[in-house]
């Protein structure tokens, strides 16, 4: 089994997500969110599952190893899918919902395709299929950063001012930027043990982030806009 | 150009900032990027390859 911090960073995180799914149930948001209701969980159903693999078969089996990273991919392609709705929501006043469908279509199926072949170019890696599952959730999870930082940006430029959404995307996009910064001090500083918990802490932050979301503000509550900047002439 | 053809566009430009992100962070390195949950990575971090 794996050191009492990470067990204890584990836990903490799987009680964060269930407890957002209860707050949404409670805030009677569990449809209008839906895919953040699912994707969490999902994830908690995968925590159960992998700690139960754990338990059975050790932390350092092929089988956890297998189960972590099919699992992983799956909840990596539902993190696509959560994002796609976000994206939906944010640009739901505009005329391009078809586009943005077939666009997001597209990137998942060549992040697939692409995966795919960058396994086929090196010989006999094709005969285990987390080969395939790692690298598709690696290349989604980049793809990932890429659009929430779009959304981020949407969400800027076309003043969103609906404080549930605008709390959502950005706290993403603080998760997303907090794990790549995590994992490059990994490479850069592995010397620092601290940092491989930190990866596993901040996988709590972001429940817990949507969890206050969800609680303090309602679906009505808007953002001021902000003020409009004096252009001397 | 239509839109349909600037949708598939935009998809594959996408994807390819999100790879050149990738090959810069990942060129060195030893672990995995954990994307989902706060579950721990496997000892091994990787699949065999």
């Amino acid at each position: 089994m794996p050191g009492s911090v990470e067990l204890f960073i584990w836990y903490l995180g799987t009680a964060f997500e269930l407890a957002f799914v209860v707050c949404s149930i409670a805030r009677k948001s569990f449809f209008t969110y839906f895919f953040l209701n699912l994707y969490m969980l999902l994830t908690v159903l995968v925590d159960v599952a992998r700690w139960l693999v754990c338990r059975q078969f050790g932390f350092d089996s092929d089988q956890y190893m297998g189960c972590y990273y099919y699992t992983d991919a799956l909840l990596t392609v539902l993190l696509y899918v959560l994002l796609v709705s976000l994206f939906a929501r944010v640009f739901g006043e505009l005329r391009f919902a078809k586009h943005m469908r077939l666009a997001a279509v597209v990137l998942l199926l060549g992040t697939a395709a692409f995966s795919y072949a960058v396994i086929a170019q090196s010989e006999s890696r094709l005969y285990t299929g987390s080969v395939f599952a790692y690298e598709l959730s690696q290349n989604l999870y980049f793809v990932g950063i890429v659009l929430t930082y779009l959304l981020w940006a949407a969400v800027l430029k076309l003043r969103e001012t609906r404080t549930r959404l605008v709390q959502i995307v950005l706290s993403l996009g603080v998760y997303f930027s907090l794990n790549a910064a995590t994992y490059a001090l990994c490479n850069v500083a592995p010397q620092y043990g601290g940092v491989i918990h930190a990866a596993g802490a901040i996988g709590c932050l972001l429940p817990l982030a949507w969890c206050i979301t969800i609680m303090r503000y309602s679906e009505d509550s808007r953002l001021a806009p902000a003020q409009l900047v004096a252009v001397p002439r | 150009m239509s839109r349909r053809l600037s949708a598939i566009a935009l998809a594959l430009g996408i994807l390819v900032g999100a790879t050149g992100l990738k090959a810069a962070i990942t060129s060195h390195a030893k672990g995995v990027t954990v994307a989902n949950s706060p579950a721990p990575a496997p000892p091994q971090r990787r699949p065999v390859q």
